[in-house]
Order: structure tokens, then sequence, then C-alpha cells
């Protein structure tokens, strides 16, 4: 479960910045999230839609505890990101499109270190690693140097260190940015297993048919604030254009 | 400390795979010296040899008698030729072209002073070189031995025993020992070897393991884990001084080879070096060595961590060598010694420390107010980089 109450974060503007922004920038700074609150539950998947610079990622790096909020509050699984980061972590992957990987260690290697790092024991380890070495076909490359593997090898490498240590909760941050499509389907579907296992998936992105393809619930999040906040069969049935891309350029638009 | 280990383990494992890593922690500092001094030591043998086996071409210019006894000495002599009738005002051409090794003029006035018990006038036409002038030196032998001849004629004129000619003989009681004045000039080099190794040692590791985890977008993943960020920096931090120490100690271990490879290097010089392979200046060593790099760490990874990338953080960082070189040469200027203030300033003390250790002649007390004022100075720059490594602005800067 992720409950986030009124979450506001603001940056401080470099100068190079405040040049670019102008009049736009309050006192030097720049609210990236500006008072959002929503919930995701267990067995649903909770889609944050935006346009670029909407304030997804800086939303989804609180959640995962990497920045701090200006103000307001976000609990994962019960834990406060800010009172309990070690807690919440424990109970969270985290994956982005962007996620790099060691190149010169293997697959082996770099997911037994963020195992380590979760205190796994190693027969439980050992048992989920073959359990999802398995499932994604990566016996055959889990002893190269990550460096060598192609993006989809490296894609599935990433997915096996985000979920390693079985979390509640899992953050996807535009996952399949820079994917080609087959890579692109096999985190959608992943992302539906995880449903099914009923764990809780929060997954930010802008292109429309991911959505319409997994969302059990919706936010559309448009310069810092959340222009809806729902589930999406609702979101749909009250749909005043044709196409989910037409509604949602509709409501940013509004705001 | 699980965590701790996790995380050293990995990055060491990491950083133990970089090519440049490996080539600026060993191959460079066990190559360098080897390397430098097998070039030097092969030059400097082929320009003395020459020196010794050339056959010089010498001239002498005179109308008196006496000069006969030095052409004699010339001519008897082995790799020296008589080149004859040299006309005076050509003298100094002939030397400046190499045409001739030298000349020596006598003084129309020699034999007559000579006879009277003084001395002779003998100009001395020569080309002098850097270093050991072994030719000029070949050619003055000539005219020591030609005076010999003549005082040896003048005592017997006089019936006097030649031994008479020396009044005093001043007998040198140098109190530094060998060691101590040999120890002092290699420790010179020493701290070269420790700072610059230990600073090339620290730097790709610390870029790669801050600037270059950025770069990456590691940096997001390994903060999701379930670890305090300074436990994160700790086991970075200590791969670093890891690094760092280890290419201080192989570049110790190229000197070594030096010593090995180079068998006429004085044994005096070999006692030294094989001196500082001692336990107990490892150990002094190695104490200065560890709050040095952790000193180096702690700045390379907070200059690191602000850099948004590997090439930027490289050029922050590379000005910062010729900064740190700057307190180690004034360790060489002469007079600069370890004393209660220098023993404060950071690198420099290292340097003066050093050169004592090798030297033997460490002051205890010296060499505990440079183990504070590192300790203080490794303390604060591993406080700095944890600064740094909590701020979301740098870590997420750019």
């Amino acid at each position: 479960m992720i409950e986030v109450n009124d979450l506001r974060k603001q940056f401080k503007l470099t100068r190079q910045q405040k040049k670019e922004l102008g009049r736009a920038s309050k006192n030097g700074t720049v609210e990236a999230v500006a008072g959002i609150t929503f919930t995701s539950k267990p067995g649903r998947v909770f889609s944050l839609l935006g346009p670029n610079g909407a304030g997804k990622t800086t939303a989804l790096r609180i959640l995962a505890t990497m920045l701090k909020p200006t103000s307001g509050s976000v609990k994962i699984c019960g834990f406060d990101v800010q009172e309990d980061p070690q807690e919440v972590r424990r109970r969270l992957g985290f994956l982005t499109g962007s996620t790099g990987l060691y190149d010169r260690l293997t697959p082996n290697e770099l997911v037994k270190y963020y195992a380590d790092l979760h205190g796994m024991d190693k027969k439980v380890f050992e048992k989920r690693l073959d359990e999802i070495y398995t499932r994604l076909d990566m016996h055959g490359f889990a002893k190269r140097r990550i460096g060598k593997l192609s993006t989809g090898m490296k894609q599935k490498v990433s997915i096996t260190r985000t979920i390693i240590h079985d979390p509640e909760v899992i953050v996807f941050d535009e996952p399949t940015a820079g994917l080609d499509v087959i890579s692109a389907r096999s985190i959608i579907q992943l992302i539906r297993d995880f449903r099914e296992q009923g764990k809780t998936v929060i997954f930010s992105t802008h292109i429309m048919g991911e959505v319409s393809l997994l969302s059990d619930d919706l936010a559309i999040i448009h310069k810092g604030k959340l222009c809806y906040n729902g589930s999406y069969k609702d979101f749909v049935d009250q749909m005043k254009t044709n196409s989910l891309e037409d509604e949602f350029i509709k409501l940013v638009e509004e705001a | 400390m699980n965590a701790f280990l996790t995380i050293f383990k990995k990055e060491l494992i990491d950083t133990l795979r970089d090519r440049r890593t490996i080539i600026a922690m060993i191959i460079i500092p066990l190559a360098l010296f080897p390397v430098i001094f097998g070039i030097w030591t092969t030059i400097q043998k082929s320009m003395v040899k020459k020196a010794k086996e050339k056959t010089l071409q010498v001239a002498v210019i005179s109308n008196d008698s006496e000069t006969q006894k030095l052409i004699e000495i010339i001519i008897q002599k082995e790799k020296f030729k008589l080149i004859e009738n040299v006309p005076e005002d050509s003298v100094r051409s002939f030397v400046q072209n190499d045409s001739l090794d030298g000349v020596f003029v006598f003084s129309k006035t020699f034999n007559k002073r000579v006879e009277n018990l003084r001395a002779g006038r003998i100009k001395f036409y020569f080309k002098s070189s850097e270093g050991d002038n072994i030719e000029k030196d070949r050619m003055k032998d000539l005219v020591d031995k030609f005076e010999d001849s003549l005082l040896s004629a003048r005592f017997e004129k006089l019936d006097l025993d030649k031994a008479i000619s020396t009044a005093v003989k001043l007998v040198e009681v140098d109190i530094t020992s060998k060691k101590e004045r040999i120890g002092k000039a290699i420790g010179a080099i020493l701290p070269y070897i420790f700072v610059i190794f230990c600073f090339m040692g620290s730097m790709y590791p610390a870029i790669d393991l801050a600037a270059g985890e950025k770069e990456r977008g590691t940096i997001e993943t390994l903060l999701t884990a379930p670890v305090s960020r300074f436990v994160i920096l700790l086991g970075k931090f200590g791969v670093v001084v890891l690094t760092g120490i280890s290419s201080a100690l192989v570049s110790l271990v190229g000197l070594y080879l030096v010593v090995l490879q180079f068998g006429e290097i004085p044994p005096e010089i070999i006692d030294v070096i094989s001196g500082i392979f001692e336990i107990k200046s490892i150990i002094l060593l190695l104490s200065l060595l560890l709050p040095l790099t952790m000193f180096f760490a702690g700045v390379l990874l907070s200059l690191s961590m602000f850099a948004k990338s590997f090439k930027e953080a490289q050029s922050i960082i590379t000005p910062f060598n010729f900064v740190i070189i700057l307190p180690v040469l004034i360790g060489l200027i002469p007079g600069v010694t370890l004393d209660p203030k220098t023993a404060l300033i950071p690198i420099l003390n290292v340097s003066l420390a050093t050169k004592e250790i090798v030297a033997g002649t460490i002051d205890f007390w010296l060499l505990i107010e440079v183990y504070a004022s590192l300790a203080v100075l490794a303390g604060l720059s591993l406080f700095l980089s944890s600064r740094i490594f909590l701020r979301e602005t740098v870590i997420f800067r750019g």
C-alpha cells in the first residue's frame, strides 16, 4: 500500500535555471510536486500519467526515499519515508528506464550484491534467483559481464535486481523508455504478473497505450498537480473525447 | 558492518576490473622507476664510457725547454694524441669547434719562474660539460703529473724531503652518518612517490565510484537499497583508500626492483633503500600513508560526487595533481625541516617526515604532531564528503 498525502517538493534553482524561467520562478525555487494526494493499493496497478517535466520522477523518487519531501507525507506499507526510510527500502523495488548497471560485474554478482544489501538469506536468495532466471530465461548469460550483454538482456538483469528481495511495492519510472517493442511488452507482462501476485505496483509513463493495457487506477499529473485521480474505468466512462490521448491533452490544457 | 563489507567488496571487484585503475594503480607505479632508472643508467654509462675511452687531442704551446717533460707525458699516456704546430691565436676556435679537446699554453716567463722556485703559469683551454667533466679531469691529470715531476726536481735540487711540503693534514670527521646523509637525499624522492602515487592511485577509483556511478545511472538504485548513505560512502571511501595505499606501496616495489636491476648503485644507497623495506620503516611510512590517503580519498570523492560526469570530474581533479606537488617541492628546499609549524602543514609534513624516517632521525613528538594533523584533515575530508553525499542537489545534479 502506498499512501501519499498533500505531497510537495520544492527545488532551489540554479542561476542558469532562474534566467531560463524568468518570472515563472518563485523566490528562486520551483515546485516540482505541488500538493498531490493518492493511494495505491495491493493487487492493483496505479498509473501516473503526465507529460515530460510534470513531476512524475520527482514524486516517485520521494516514494523511493531518494528525495525528501518539502512537506506532506508518504507511507509505504505503513512506514513513513522520512521516519523509517530503511524499512521503506526493504519493501520497495525501484526500476527506471534510465537505470544503469555495473558493466564490469556479471548478472550473478550484481544481483547477489543487491540481495546482500537487503540482507537475504543465502538459501532463500538462491531459490528465488533460480526462479527468476528460469522465468526470464537468464541462465545462459548469468556469468557474462553485463557490459557485453544486449539491451534486452540488461533489462532482464535490471528486473531481477529490482525484484530479487521479493518487494511488496514495486515502483516503475518510465520502465519502457528506450526499449524495443518486444522488451517493452515483456515489462508490461511482468507488471501484470506482479498485480496477480497481489503486489502494489505504481508506474509512471507518458505512453497512452501502456496506460490502457495496465491501469486499474490512474492519476494524471501536470505541473506538479493532479488533474485526475481515480479508477481507470471511471476515467474512461466519463471521457468527453474519442480517445485516451485526446482526453489527456484536454485535461492538461485545461489545467 | 555487513553492509559496509558488501559495498566495499563489490566496489573493490568493480574497481579492479577497470583497466584505467589497474594502469594508474599498478602498472605505472611498478614500471615507472625501473624504466626511468634503466634509461638514465644506460645513457649515463654510455656517456662515461665514451668520455673515458675517447682519444683526446691535446696541444701544447710554449717556447720553454721545460715543456718537453709535459709533451713526453702526453706521448706516453694512452688515448692521448699530441697535435703540433697549433697557432696560439686559433686556440679558442679550435677548442670551440671540437678540433682540439684541450690546449696548454705556457706563459713566456714559465721557465724563469720555475727556476726561481716559484709557480709557473699554464693556461688550460677546454670545453666543460654538464656532470662529471671526465675529459677535463683526464687532461688535468697530465698537468698534475708534470707538476709532480717539476716538484721532485725542485726538492732534489734543494736536497729536501718532498714530504715537508705538507704542513697541515686535515682529517674531516663528519658526524652525519652515511646512512643519514644518503637517507635524507633518497628520502627527498620518496615523498614524490608517496604523494603522487597515493593521489594517482586514488583518483580514478574515486571518479569512477562517484561521478561514474552518477553518469551510469546506478546511483539511484543503490540509494534505494536499505543501507544508510554514510555506509555507502564508507564502502567507496575504503576502496579509494586501499587503492591509493596500494599504488604507493607498488611504487616502492618498483624502487626495490631498481636496486635489484642496477647492481652498480653504491652500497650505501642500497643500504638506505634496503632500510626502507625494514618492518619498522614500512610501518612508520604506512602510518603516514594511511591518513594522507584518507585525506585524499575524502577530497577526491567530494569533488567527483559534485561532477556530473566522469569527464567533468577529471577536468576538476587534474589541476590538483599540480597543487599537491607544491608542498612536496617546498619540502625539498634546503633549510626547510620538520618543526612544530611545518608538522601541521598537510603534504609538506609527510614530505619532511618521510625524509626523517628514511634517515632514521625522526623526532617522536613531531611525528605524533604530523599524525594528529593528518588525522584531523582525514576526518574533515570524510565529513565533507558525507555532507556532499547527503545533498540531493549534488546527487541528482544535472
